[in-house]
């Protein structure tokens, strides 16, 4: 083997990454193999719910991209109240919001932004939710797991301006709102 | 050329008792805990298949593709999510060995075992990890 720099540049050349390499008579994965979970059929709606303070809210699971285990974030100076902070997701710059100020209840999050504040409460979790300007994060005090409903199983919003309040999911200690991620983050 | 294109990043790993390294931007991730889903008639270096952030990603066990040995007791096992053109996959290995930076005169080529491109002066060996995955990364696909 010639032992110039020439060769040694076409040997990096194949340990470089480049995007747009190709992987040859690699076969794709057949579809049983890579869906491990049981879909949601078209008669179902699938929700992601989560606390607040005292309450349970809920977002539709397809507009939550990631969960996060909260952390501290990169605070603002002179930021307003919504925003808490923002934080580097794997290289993109990602605002992280508050959402129990935009649904008219007591903000639960503790000082989380900056080199002087504690440890985020080990509940806590950021929601990444796709928006049209790209990610951004919902601050929620925990996040309690997926639940399947039926279209229709939703209860219309009792009395007073709903908001983004789409509806609201049957259950004990008054249910739990659906909320559209998009309106609270308006 | 400039020395800043003649510098190689490379994310280093223990499997077995030797040193390993990919190109650090091919790196997404590394994934402290996982848990493959097994797949039916998939290579024997193929652990299965995991969801990460929504996608199904394959996870390879390095430790079957290159020679066995003892890893130092200091290394934890990890995933590396690596890119591989467009899709990702998973790489299990014995421990990560930091970022490494290398120029162009602490690289000789050839490698002692197969998959190997080049092995640097600290004795990490560049994998040529197209070549080792190549038609390795899916299960053969099976008359349904």
């Amino acid at each position: 083997m010639s032992e110039g720099p020439s060769s040694l540049e076409a040997l990096l050349a194949r340990f470089r990454f480049r995007p747009d390499e190709e992987l040859d008579g690699t076969a794709p994965l057949p579809a049983s193999a890579v869906e491990p979970d049981r879909e949601a059929g078209a008669d179902e709606l699938q929700l992601l719910t989560f606390g607040l303070g005292t309450g349970e809210y809920a977002v539709a699971l397809g507009t939550v991209t990631e969960i996060l285990r909260a952390r501290t974030l990169t605070e603002i100076p002179r930021a307003r109240p919504p925003l808490l902070g923002v934080l580097n997701l794997r290289g993109t710059i990602t605002p992280v919001y508050d959402p129990s100020l935009r649904l008219g209840l007591p903000s639960t999050v503790p000082p989380c932004a900056g080199p002087d504040c504690d440890r985020p409460p080990r509940p806590a979790r950021i929601l990444v939710v796709r928006t049209a300007l790209g990610p951004a994060g919902l601050w929620v005090d925990r996040v309690r797991g997926v639940q399947r409903v039926r279209n229709g199983g939703l209860e219309r919003p009792k009395g007073g301006p709903t908001g983004g309040v789409i509806g609201v999911l049957p259950g004990a200690e008054g249910g739990c709102s659906v909320v559209d991620p998009e309106w609270l983050l308006r | 050329m400039s020395a800043e294109s003649q510098a190689v990043e490379v994310c280093a790993f223990w499997v077995g008792d030797a040193i390993y390294g990919i190109d650090v931007a091919r790196v997404d991730e590394i994934l402290p805990r996982v848990v493959p889903l097994p797949v039916d008639e998939a290579p024997a270096h193929v652990e299965g298949v995991v969801h990460v952030h929504g996608t199904a990603v394959t996870i390879v066990d390095l430790r079957r593709l290159l020679p066995a040995g003892t890893p130092p007791r200091t290394a934890k096992p990890k995933v590396i999510l690596a890119r591989l053109g467009r899709r990702r996959v998973g790489l299990r290995v014995d421990g990560m060995a930091g970022v490494r930076r290398y120029t162009l005169a602490d690289i000789r080529p050839g490698g002692p075992v197969p998959g190997v491109l080049a092995v640097t002066a600290d004795d990490c060996r560049l994998l040529d990890l197209r070549g080792l995955l190549a038609d390795r990364t899916a299960p053969p696909r099976v008359p349904l």
